[in-house]
């Protein structure tokens, strides 16, 4: 088992038991890791199989964990890096709903309109309408509730880029169910 | 609206600011109307993104999910290891829903011409997996139901035959029939059914004589029949 060399010398039932213990807090990690995987493939079916080649990855690479660390936001950078690779072969990366192909998702209160019919998939239909890194910033900071420091290690990029793509994300999705000045008329 | 200030909002509104900015940043709300609509405007667009999502982070994950993620061990296959009852009493057959799902299918076995019946019947259950049926070459169609080991070692099958049901065990010189009984229960291999017929009692005490394990599973059975039984 590979997580028994992070232990060398243990004998192989403790390196069982480490397995099993680092499983269990993959486990433990699996509901929020779900909901950022749907979040950022756009519907359950991708978003569990993004979720199921995260923890087989992370399971074939638990000896490179680092203990002291946060398994969810390692197992973000996972996904996040595994839904970025699969976008760049389906060569959809960059790729965003253009806001005038959602017209019932807009109106004099786009939220209400939203509202009106299922949450989840207008909420979806907003977050798909926004870029993939700037999707994945909101979804760590503003749904899983990552510090902008914790957002900028999963996503491997400056704080400062965090906050930017925050806001822009935030435009972007005022702009999509929001009215005022900013929305699309 | 500049991105400097899209940016503070930003931060004021996920409490990334320093005390100081977040002051600073409060002042300017108040004296900028549309700076003040668009932090609502953001900040209602939150809750209700996150309000909407929140839902998929409370749903289970089920088993079959676990499985396949390689985070669940799989349930083990329902042997019949329970000592209530020996097996052969209960109503159950134990190579499972896998096994009875594929099914009756007819193999027209070709027997040695110099082959009498007891010939056929060893080649049948030589070769025939449970649960599917098998026509010999006389036109009698058998059907294992599964297979046990006998105090001695000797393999056992239990298998359909007609209107009776047996309990035949391997030697070197084929397989010999240890006891028979009449068969009521289903004779249809797309069900889990009675495993011993309905006499149960006639096979009761052939199965007490020759001190039979439990049923082997499929995985083992299907070894033993590419091993020609071989496997002591």
């Amino acid at each position: 088992m590979r997580q028994a060399g992070r232990y060398g010398g243990e004998c192989m039932a403790a390196g069982k038991a480490a397995g099993q213990t680092f499983k269990d807090a993959v486990i433990a990690a699996l509901p929020r890791l779900r909901r950022f995987c749907q979040g950022l493939a756009g519907n359950a079916q991708d978003g569990d199989d993004l979720m199921q080649s995260t923890v087989e990855r992370a399971l074939a690479r638990a000896h490179q964990f680092v203990p002291g660390t946060r398994l969810d936001s390692w197992m973000f950078r996972i996904a996040q890096n595994l839904h970025i690779d699969g976008a760049r072969a389906a060569q959809r990366r960059g790729h965003q709903v253009p806001v005038d192909e959602l017209p019932e998702t807009m109106g004099e209160d786009g939220r209400v309109t939203l509202e009106g019919r299922s949450d989840l998939a207008a909420a979806q239909r907003a977050l798909q309408a926004i870029p993939d890194d700037q999707r994945a910033a909101f979804l760590l900071v503003v749904v899983e509730g990552l510090s902008y420091r914790e957002a900028a290690e999963v996503l491997e990029v400056p704080v400062g880029t965090i906050m930017s793509r925050l806001a822009r994300a935030r435009g972007r999705i005022e702009q999509v169910v929001g009215r005022g000045p900013g929305a699309v008329q | 609206m500049s991105d400097d200030i899209d940016e503070r909002l930003a931060a004021w509104l996920d409490g990334a600011l320093s005390p100081e900015e977040v002051a600073a940043f409060e002042r300017e709300l108040e004296t900028n109307p549309e700076l003040a609509r668009r932090a609502a405007e953001w900040q209602a667009n939150d809750a209700f993104l996150k309000g909407a999502l929140a839902p998929l982070a409370e749903t289970q994950i089920d088993r079959d999910l676990l499985k396949r993620m390689g985070l669940a061990e799989p349930t083990p296959a329902q042997m019949a290891a329970n000592d209530n009852q020996p097996f052969w009493r209960r109503h159950a057959l134990p190579l499972g829903g896998a096994v009875a799902a594929s099914l009756a299918a007819l193999l027209l076995l070709a027997v040695p011409q110099r082959g009498a019946e007891p010939d056929a019947l060893s080649l049948a259950l030589d070769t025939t997996p449970s649960l599917t049926a098998t026509r010999l070459a006389d036109g009698r169609t058998i059907e294992p139901t599964l297979t046990v080991r006998a105090a001695d070692g000797r393999w056992c099958r239990e298998f359909r035959d007609g209107a009776k049901t047996a309990l035949a065990c391997r030697g070197d010189k084929g397989w010999t029939i240890e006891g028979e009984a009449a068969a009521t229960g289903p004779s249809a291999t797309d069900e889990i059914g009675l495993a011993a017929g309905g006499d149960g009692a006639a096979l009761d005490a052939a199965y007490r004589r020759i001190g039979a394990s439990d049923p082997v599973g499929q995985q083992e059975e299907t070894a033993l029949i590419k091993q020609g039984w071989s496997r002591r």
